[in-house]
This record gives C-alpha cells, structure tokens and sequence, in this order.
C-alpha cells in the first residue's frame, strides 16, 4: 500500500487536526452519495476505500491522539429489489458490470413491459448519459408503480439534476465577496457615508 | 466546437493565468510547427481546455518564449512541445476540416464557397493529422456521419444527437495505461461534449425557428422550447463530468480545470439562457 499521508495529500508532520480535516473533505469528496447510479460508482468506492484506510493506518499510528474513533458510517448499499422475473434480475447484474449492450438486447427480448421493465431501460438509458431519454423512462416505470420506492428515488434523483461534490471556493456565484462589498458600501451610504 | 469552454478570468490566480495563456499559445505554436500557417486559424479555447486534460497529471508546464503568430513581433511564453499539444493540435486539424466540409454541403454551392475553399486548403494537413490519429479520425467521421442523418430525419431525441458529439469529444483521449484516469476521462468528456452540443442548439434556437433549419430543441420541445427542462438536463451533465473530474488526476492544472468546469460552463450557459453569450463570445480573455 503507498503511503497513507500522501492519499491524504498531507506531510507526515500534519497535526492531528489537519488529518481530520483532509479526511473529512476527500471522505465528502467521494461519498456514494455523489455518485448515485454514476457509471464510475466503482472507482469512487474503491479510492474511498483507499482513504478509509490509510485515515485508519495514521489514527492507530498516532494512537493516543485521542481522535481515532472519527469515521463516518458509509453504510450505503445500492438497493436491489428484483423480485419477480429471472430476466431482469439477468438485466440488473449486466448494468451494474457495465454491460450496456447485453442489457438492451436482453431488454428487447422481454416481452412484458411493465414498471420495471421502464425502470431497467431508463437505468441503462442514464448509464449511457441519454438523461432525457431516462428521466421519460423513469416517470413511465413510477406512474405505472406509483407506490415502488426504488423508482421514485430515482425520479427525485433526476428531479433534482443528480449531484456533485464541489470544490471549496467553486461554488455557483462565487461572487460573494463583491456582494459582501457592494452591501457594506450601501450601508456606508446609509450611514452617512464619509461623515459616519 | 464552438467557444463555449472557458475560463473565468477574474476568478483565476495569476500563475493559473499564465498557464491558460502558455498552453493557449503553446497549442497554437504546435498547430503551426506541424500544420502551417493556415491551421493556427482555427485555433480556439475548447481545444485548449482538451489538452489541459490530456496532460499528464505529474508532467509539469515548462514554458519558453517564442514568436506570436498573431502578432510576430513580440514574443511571449508558451508551453514547449508535448503529447497533449501534438495531440490536440491534430485532432483539432481533423475536427475543422470535417466540420467544414459539413458546412460546405449544409450551405450549398454558393453560401457554402468559403468553408468549401478553406477545406481544400486544409486538406493536405488534414491528411497528415488523419493518418497520425486514424481512431479519432474514424470516430469523427462516423459519427458525423450519423448526426447527419439524424438531422435529416427531424429527430426529436436530444439525447441521441448529443450522444454522437459526446462521442467524438470522448474520442479526443488517447487511451492511457491508467485505467482509472482512462474511464474518468472518457466520463467528463462524454458529458462535456453534450453539454456544449445542447448548449449551442439552446444558442441557435432564436436563429433556427426564423429560418425554419433542424434545431433538436425545437423537435423535442417544440416552438415554445421548455428552457427549465433543458436546464435540468444540463446541470444533470455538468455534475456527472465534476463527478468524473473528481475521480481523475490532473495535478498542477487542478485549479485552472476547476476554474473553467465550476465557474467557466454554468456561467455560459446562464448566458446562453438569457441570450447574452454573443457579448461575453466578443471579449477577450486577454488582450496581446
């Protein structure tokens, strides 16, 4: 295994507190939470993995420090509820090994569509990165099963234009020091402006 | 492509600054070192964005000074030769010359003349670049091929007619030995590449409507347009390619990447929204 300070991206001299916060923003940075039904869910859980582990490696290292026990509780599981027909639990295993072009042409061949079938063809849809064509499917599959968890979380994740992990200092409009500007000078008018 | 990749300059700090303006110039010193003096012509910030990616993360910006080509008679730093230049120096080469001809036929015989002419100049760099990269070269033509078929059969799915200029954008990265980096490379591209093919329809729309041309907005949401839905799907691609470029390693161009990705694309498209981008596309980013 490499060095468990550099998969921190910090120097072996860090304080405790400097590990704990590299840790915490690459532990943000990866979460599954960011990559919800993502095409690269795997890597994301393996370099989390990665910095799970090496966090653990420098915590027992420099036991005693006190804050070991720090670890967030990743206990995400994707949901897996194919019940029911064979076929599209066959589906299901090829789109989670990213086997897009099995999947469809297995699609074609079953014949009942009903939720699922619109749930399992917009799953492959959006691993393609066709989010229209995805979204139309995920709505059919939630009209047709109003009350299936699994399709209205996937709905609202749509719904919602999936999610990211973003940078500090990267947010949208991070203009926010010319706003922080541009209020006190009003205020500095309302108070008289020089004279205040 | 079109423009709409581009940093933030106010936001930046100076020496990512500096290293935007170096690998700008450096890309169009590549393009005139292995295509003449016509190439550089075509020179423009999405390809420049490309070889920031392509970079290798641990390869570090060495720069020298060499002649403008804009303007020979100063001198400023570039970025010296590497892959990534010479790689986006020729894909671009392939790119125009297919967009151009694409023009050429779309235009007919007399609108079309200028793109016509300047295809049969670049032909021959054209060669060159196509028999050095024959993958990229084969992926542009076939999916071009297949977007234009989809132009004439009015297709109404925006995802299908992005998807084939996402791909030629996914085309762009060589194949590495870093599989992790290949896959989150061919992700952000993917979805960077539908993204600035619905965002220059989205541009177009207006002028597409009047002049009674495909525009794929138009087939799938008819005249009145459904600008929140398209929205949606937009920032849908955006957060899939930040997802990506979290997963990737770009090294010392981190910051000018995040720059161009989190500040540069939802600033653009907010522009195109609101039809102002024909005003931010006027200005420079800098001025020589």
């Amino acid at each position: 295994m490499n060095d468990p300070y550099s998969i921190l991206g910090i120097p072996q001299t860090a304080h405790d507190d400097e590990v704990k916060k590299a840790y915490r923003d690459l532990a943000r940075k990866y979460h599954p939470d960011n990559y919800q039904n993502n095409p690269l869910a795997d890597l994301a859980e393996e370099k989390m993995k990665e910095v799970n582990e090496a966090y653990d490696i420098i915590t027992k290292m420099r036991a005693g420090g006190g804050n070991s026990n720090y670890r967030p509780n990743n206990g995400y599981q994707q949901q897996q509820s194919s019940a029911g027909n064979p076929s599209f639990a066959r589906v299901r295993n090829m789109i989670n090994m990213g086997d897009l072009v099995s999947a469809e042409r297995a699609m074609m061949e079953i014949q009942t569509k009903n939720g699922e079938w619109y749930f399992l063809t917009g799953s492959i849809a959006y691993r393609k990165g066709w989010l229209d064509e995805a979204m139309q499917n995920y709505n059919i599959a939630c009209q047709m099963e109003p009350s299936n968890m699994e399709y209205r979380q996937a709905m609202a994740m749509m719904q919602r234009g999936g999610g990211a992990y973003r940078p500090r200092g990267q947010q949208q409009g991070a203009m926010d020091s010319m706003d922080c500007c541009t209020t006190l000078m009003c205020l500095n008018c309302l108070c008289g402006g020089n004279g205040c | 492509m079109f423009g709409y990749v581009r940093p933030i300059q106010p936001e930046l700090k100076c020496k990512d600054f500096d290293l935007y303006k170096a690998t700008y110039c450096g890309l169009c010193r590549s393009m005139r070192q292995r295509y003449g003096l016509l190439a550089p012509m075509f020179l423009n910030f999405d390809f420049t964005f490309l070889t920031l990616l392509l970079w290798q993360a641990e390869e570090k910006p060495c720069t020298c000074r060499g002649r403008c080509h804009a303007n020979p008679l100063i001198k400023k730093p570039m970025c010296e030769d590497s892959p990534a230049l010479a790689a986006a120096a020729d894909e671009s080469v392939i790119l125009t010359y297919w967009k151009l001809r694409d023009s050429a036929v779309d235009d007919g015989l007399w609108r079309g003349m200028p793109a016509r002419t300047l295809a049969l100049l670049l032909k021959r760099s054209y060669r060159r670049a196509a028999a050095l990269r024959p993958a990229f070269d084969a992926a542009v033509q076939e999916n071009l091929r297949a977007l234009w078929q989809m132009e004439q059969d009015g297709s109404s799915s925006i995802d299908r007619t992005a998807d084939t200029f996402a791909r030629i954008l996914q085309a762009a990265a060589p194949k590495g030995e870093d599989e992790l980096q290949n896959r989150a490379l061919e992700q952000l591209l993917y979805h960077v590449g539908r993204w600035i093919y619905l965002v220059d329809a989205r541009d177009d729309f207006q002028d597409d409507l009047s002049n009674e041309c495909y525009n794929p907005i138009l087939c799938r949401y008819g005249e009145e347009g459904n600008d929140d839905a398209l929205r949606l799907t937009l920032d849908h691609s955006l957060n899939l390619a930040y997802s990506a470029f979290q997963l990737g390693e770009f090294g010392c161009r981190s910051a000018l990447l995040e720059n161009i990705l989190y500040l540069g694309l939802p600033l653009v498209q907010r522009s195109v929204f609101e039809g102002s981008f024909k005003e931010i596309k006027k200005q420079k980013i800098w001025r020589n």
